[in-house]
């Protein structure tokens, strides 16, 4: 008996209905809270007054005691006194959304409940609706620019549906500095992602990897002759007993992901591993906390 | 399947080869078809998995494999046979069968018969009456035509006869008895060898009424004959002969054997490409040569691969006396040179060494010469005289030359075949009116009566015999004025032979012309068949069969139709005489079935005016293939396991080997594939490996550096422990003296060349394996060309003390290497042997053990003196044997630590031991140098230094 299975295409419009539930679970105080911790009122517009912005808001003298990284040495050159660069503060905030919708992730394992394309989905409209609601701006690398609003979680859905869902991984030099990225992918291959997300650590942006794992992926319970297919490029292999291999491969399957685990630490960036087989929830609240610590400290 | 004589017993299981596509398609799901999954990290498990270890089918190479053996299994089911035996239809109302039974068919007989057997059983199943004839018979044979069962009684009757066919005769008689039963099939079953007269009985026969002619072709028979030999001084040469048109280099062995069967000699006679017919040799003693009664040729059970010898064959032994002076300055002078340079080739000449008559005489009869050659001698001493009577009466040859001693003697004397005037009678000189006399016809009663008389030999004197009654009758040669030449007469059982001229060319010139040769050759001969001579004298001149040849070459009783031989050359080999020795024990003639001048022709297809059919001789050749197929099968078999064995595990092991190993294993496949189907029966390939080949770049690099070397015995223990020892001789030898040797040199004896090396170190090991013959064979020849063997059976003290003779296993072993070489006598070595001197001054050579003796080769011949300190002799013993385990105590590790303790622990023993190793290497190199050197302060004293 099969233990995995390749599931089609998730119908958006459902998963963005479960993406909602998803959400609504998600108990408002934490998004609140955040907003508390970064001093928000409500409002969609920068503040006039200086804060974690993205634009340049004034240059003040400097006090002692505040971190030396935040002097602009440009500025204190041209006189004899040091200068901070303020910022002013935006309330909205751009996030982008992105989850990965190739082939292996059509995949579904008899230990989970979902294929991992839907856990993804799910996670990043959920997201969306939650970013929405607290009034953040949302953007999809590639297909639609930033855009705040209630319904932003309905437009991206519309988007989606028209959109390739086997397109090529899309170009992430949109983001920009105090951007946040949401990656939601498996991350099969820690050096392709690294490659692929580079821009973003020159861009200064700070992105937070999802990774979809399915548990069959992470225990491997095959036994027996196994042919394994695989379902992104239809590459075979055949394993004579795959139960002796079963050590060597989740070895490498853990390397893989503490490799990306120790990338995204030095990058000051969140990594969250979320297994089809538990509640996506999980990793929503570990996402929004992630997003909300970013908040915290200025970058 | 008519195209391959190749036939099914159950052709049906054929059909089961319908069966192959569906194996193979079966074969190819092979390995079962794996559980198939999706699995996203694919390349993960890539890193894990190697694909190439996962092959989704099976390489096409081992489904052929499979294939191959379900298809041998399906046919050999089907239990084919090869050959199979094929009807013959018998067309014609009569079926004539016309079949050698000559000697040449002897070897194959059985399937002569068979064939005709065959022949006749399908003339049952027509009921066609048989001619049967048989070619060796009487010609009287019945011949038939018979029914059909009578005809098979008669052919398992008939056996094969050690004569040549007598085709006309036979031939006659059926073409007679075809006459009565036109329209008959004439089956001929040749031996295979043409004879005289073949082409008029071949037209006979077949131009009588057939319908049809089956040829046999016999094809060229493989057969050996021996038709001629001699017995030359220094060897015995025989010539072998084969049918022409075999033209395959062939080594046959042609064995001497005596009146017993015993074998005395053997040769080889090798037929070269083309060749027909060979001469070989037999290189032995003459008094072994006499012995010889007969030459066969092994392995040829026929009448023609033996050759009998009679007395003729066999060299005798001729006294020469003379009473001249031996002057060495003139041997052309001296009466016994010609007799010499004539008799040498053909027979042994014996020579006194005491010129005294008295006592020559007794030397020359105590070895029984059979001729006696007297060149002038005149007057004999009584007892002289009375022993040479005895000798002759007894049966010997004396033949006795004139000269002026005999003329001047008295002419009546009985070892003279005539009375001889006294004094010679001069022809043809200066105060004579008569011209030297030539040699006229010979007369037909004596032995010369068939050689050509020389027209150039003359005669200027000659002594006279006087006339008598019976002088025409003892005159064998006489001159054209009828006064004999030479006469000769028995006396008792020998005979008496005097030539009228002397030996020498000063009388006439008859010793320097051939028929002299010739003559004393007559002469020998006749000497030899007194027996032989006094059986034909009883019987009329006839010889009585005494031993014939069978068909099969055996020695055998006379048979039932043997009669008398009348002895002469050219008695042909017939019925009534057939081959074999014709006399008595005490003396008889060879009658040989090939005559020296025999050819043995291969028989040529007749031709016919009715068509002739060839067929063969078919009996053996019918062969079940099932066996051989089922043992194809059962090795592709083990082939396949092998391949499976190799896919699953070792494939991983050698994968970068990969692709070379595809190609060796088909290559594998198919050369075991090619080997059980073409020679499933022969069996092993020869295994044996040659000695290995030196090129001139390693015999270079072998002998830029003396180094020492070591039999390894394959005890890896021993071996390593031997070279340890011997390096560590070497770090002493360096040390020590100005001799760098190399690496110590492991040998295996069986292959290595040895004889680059001064000293081979031969630890005996019980668990080495027993070197194998040829190699004792190349360490016995190294020791021959100089090299020296130093065996260390290493038990000096494994026997025990005090067991007395107890052998210890390694002695044992190294009885067995020795007891296959040519070892010379030994001694321990000697207080004053220069292996005590040679470097060292040494008493006893320890290794680990001590107190074993070391042997050398005894120098017998070696003077010992008191004054001397070393005993002088030449040469290096070729071997030494010790049980002390030299090269345990010489045995070090890299850091120049013994490795084994000295047994008692003596350091000192250990020092003495490289002692030891120092004088035999010295020893080895500079040989008896040393004993020379010892006397160089005497010398330069002596030179007055």
């Amino acid at each position: 008996m099969r233990i995995g299975e390749v599931t089609t295409p998730v119908a958006l419009q459902d998963a963005l209905v479960r993406g909602r539930t998803g959400a609504s679970l998600l108990p408002d105080l934490l998004v609140e809270a955040r907003r508390v911790a970064s001093n928000i009122t409500a409002g969609w517009h920068g503040r006039r007054r200086r804060g974690i912005g993205e634009n340049f808001w004034q240059f003040r003298p400097y006090v002692e005691g505040e971190a030396v990284s935040r002097i602009d040495w440009r500025r204190s050159a041209r006189d004899d006194h040091v200068y901070i660069r303020d910022r002013e503060w935006e309330a909205a905030h751009t996030v982008w959304l992105w989850a990965d919708r190739s082939p292996s992730m059509l995949y579904r394992s008899r230990q989970a409940e979902v294929s991992k394309e839907e856990r993804a989905l799910v996670l990043v409209l959920a997201l969306a609706e939650l970013l929405a609601r607290s009034g953040e701006r949302i953007a999809w690398p590639g297909l639609m620019g930033p855009v705040s609003g209630r319904d932003a979680a309905e437009r991206l859905t519309g988007h989606l549906i028209h959109a390739d869902a086997g397109a090529p991984r899309p170009d992430m030099s949109a983001i920009r500095q105090f951007n946040d990225a949401v990656i939601v992918s498996d991350f099969l291959d820690a050096g392709e992602t690294m490659r692929w997300l580079t821009p973003l650590t020159r861009a200064g942006a700070r992105a937070h990897l999802i990774e979809v794992a399915d548990p069959a992926e992470e225990s491997f319970p095959y036994t027996g002759r196994t042919e394994f297919r695989d379902p992104e490029t239809g590459e075979k292999l055949t394993a004579g007993r795959a139960e002796v291999m079963a050590e060597d491969y989740r070895r490498l399957y853990l390397a893989r992901r503490e490799e990306l685990m120790a990338w995204c630490r030095k990058l000051g960036w969140s990594y969250t591993v979320n297994h089809t087989d538990r509640p996506a929830s999980e990793a929503l609240v570990r996402v929004q906390m992630a997003m909300a610590e970013g908040m915290d400290s200025p970058p | 399947m008519s195209f391959l004589p190749l036939s099914f017993a159950s052709p049906m299981i054929l059909w089961g080869l319908l069966a192959l596509p569906v194996i193979w398609w079966l074969l190819r799901m092979t390995p079962p078809r794996p559980q198939e999954e999706v699995f996203p990290p694919l390349r993960i498990l890539a890193r894990v998995l190697r694909p190439e270890e996962t092959p989704n089918k099976s390489p096409w190479w081992l489904t052929l494999l499979r294939l191959l053996l379900a298809a041998l299994v399906i046919l050999a089911l089907a239990d084919p046979v090869l050959n199979p035996r094929e009807r013959t239809s018998v067309q014609g109302r009569a079926l004539a069968i016309v079949l050698d039974n000559s000697w040449s068919s002897a070897p194959d007989w059985d399937r002569r018969v068979a064939t005709a057997a065959r022949l006749i059983e399908d003339a049952r199943a027509g009921d066609t009456p048989v001619i049967l004839a048989l070619t060796a018979e009487r010609p009287g044979q019945e011949i038939g035509p018979f029914d059909a069962a009578t005809a098979l009684d008669r052919l398992n009757a008939a056996e094969p006869q050690p004569l040549p066919p007598d085709r006309p005769a036979v031939f006659g008689r059926v073409a007679g008895a075809l006459d009565e039963t036109p329209g008959a099939t004439l089956a001929l079953l040749t031996d295979g060898l043409a004879a005289a007269g073949d082409e008029q009985a071949f037209d006979e026969l077949l131009w009588a009424d057939l319908a049809e002619v089956l040829w046999f072709d016999p094809g060229t028979p493989d057969l050996f004959t021996i038709v001629d030999s001699s017995n030359e001084p220094e060897r015995f040469v025989l010539r072998a002969l084969r049918p022409a048109g075999q033209d395959m280099p062939v080594r046959a062995t042609a064995v001497a054997l005596d009146m017993q069967g015993r074998r005395l000699a053997e040769t080889p006679a090798s037929f070269g490409p083309g060749d027909v017919s060979v001469l070989a040799e037999m290189r032995m003693p003459f008094e072994l040569r006499n012995d010889f009664a007969s030459i066969v040729i092994e392995g040829q059970n026929h009448a023609g691969a033996v050759h009998l010898l009679d007395e003729n064959a066999r060299r005798r032994r001729i006294g020469l006396l003379s009473q001249a002076e031996a002057d060495q300055a003139q041997p052309l002078l001296s009466p016994l040179y010609y007799i010499r340079r004539a008799l040498a080739p053909f027979a042994d000449l014996l020579e006194p060494s005491n010129p005294d008559l008295t006592k020559a005489l007794p030397e020359l009869l105590e070895q029984q010469p059979a001729m006696i050659v007297m060149a002038d001698v005149g007057t004999l001493v009584p007892s002289v005289h009375e022993q040479l009577e005895e000798w002759v009466r007894k049966g010997g040859t004396l033949v006795r030359f004139a000269g002026p001693r005999l003329a001047a003697a008295e002419g009546d004397d009985v070892l003279l075949p005539v009375r001889l005037r006294t004094g010679e009678r001069s022809l043809g000189g200066a105060l004579s009116w008569s011209e030297p006399q030539p040699v006229t016809e010979f007369p037909p009663n004596g032995p010369f009566s068939d050689l050509t008389p020389p027209r150039e030999v003359t005669v200027t004197r000659q002594v006279l015999a006087e006339p008598s009654v019976d002088i025409a009758d003892r005159t064998w040669a006489s001159l054209a004025d009828g006064t004999p030449l030479v006469t000769g007469a028995e006396l008792g059982e020998g005979r008496v032979v005097l030539f009228h001229v002397t030996p020498e060319a000063t009388w006439s010139n008859l010793p320097i012309s051939g028929s002299f040769v010739e003559m004393l050759r007559r002469l020998v001969q006749i000497s030899r068949n007194q027996g032989a001579a006094a059986a034909s004298r009883n019987n009329g001149g006839s010889l009585p069969p005494y031993r014939m040849i069978s068909a099969t070459g055996a020695l055998v009783p006379p048979g039932q139709d043997a009669e008398p031989l009348a002895p002469g050359r050219d008695v042909p080999v017939t019925r009534a005489n057939p081959p074999g020795l014709y006399g008595s024990e005490e003396g008889f003639v060879a009658h040989n079935l090939l005559k020296p001048d025999a050819a043995l022709e291969p028989i040529r297809v007749p031709e016919a005016p009715v068509p002739v059919t060839r067929a063969a001789y078919a009996f053996d050749t019918a062969r079940p293939l099932k066996g051989m197929l089922m043992a194809a099968a059962l090795g592709l078999l083990a082939l396949d396991t092998l391949a499976m064995l190799w896919l699953g595990g070792a494939g991983r092991r050698f994968r970068l080997s990969r692709a070379r190993g595809t190609g060796a294993a088909a290559a594998l496949v198919a050369a075991v594939l090619a080997a059980s189907l073409v020679a499933p029966s022969d069996g092993l390939a020869q295994s044996a490996q040659p000695p290995q080949e030196v090129s001139d770049a390693e015999a270079i690099d072998a002998i830029s550096k003396t180094r020492i070397a070591y039999v390894v015995t394959g005890v890896s223990s021993t071996d390593a422990i031997t070279r340890a020892g011997i390096e560590g001789l070497n770090r002493f030898l360096a040390d020590k003296t100005a001799f760098v040797p190399g690496d110590p040199a492991p040998v295996d004896i069986a292959t290595d060349e040895l004889s680059f090396y001064p000293l081979i170190y031969w630890p005996i090991d019980v668990n080495a394996p027993i070197p194998s013959e040829e190699a004792i064979t190349r360490i016995d020849a190294y020791m021959q060309q100089g090299g020296t063997v130093l065996f260390d059976t290493r038990d000096e003290f494994s026997a025990g003390f005090g067991s007395g003779d107890a052998v210890t296993p390694e002695t044992r072993r190294l009885r067995e290497i020795l007891s296959g070489l040519n070892v010379p006598a030994l001694e321990p070595v000697p207080e004053d042997h220069v292996l005590t001197k040679a470097f060292y001054i040494l008493n006893e050579f320890p290794g680990r053990y001590r107190g074993g003796e070391l042997w050398v080769e005894a120098s017998v011949n070696a003077q010992s003196r008191v004054d001397r300190p070393v005993r002088t002799g030449d040469g290096v013993t070729p071997i030494m044997i010790t049980s002390n385990d030299l090269a345990g105590a010489w045995a070090i590790d890299d850091n120049g630590q013994p490795l084994l303790p000295t047994v008692p622990s003596d350091p000192m023993q250990r020092v003495y031991a490289f002692r030891a190793g120092v004088n035999i290497m010295m020893y080895m190199l500079t040989g008896n140098y040393k004993s020379d050197q010892v006397h160089v302060p005497a010398l330069l004293e002596r030179l007055g230094q």
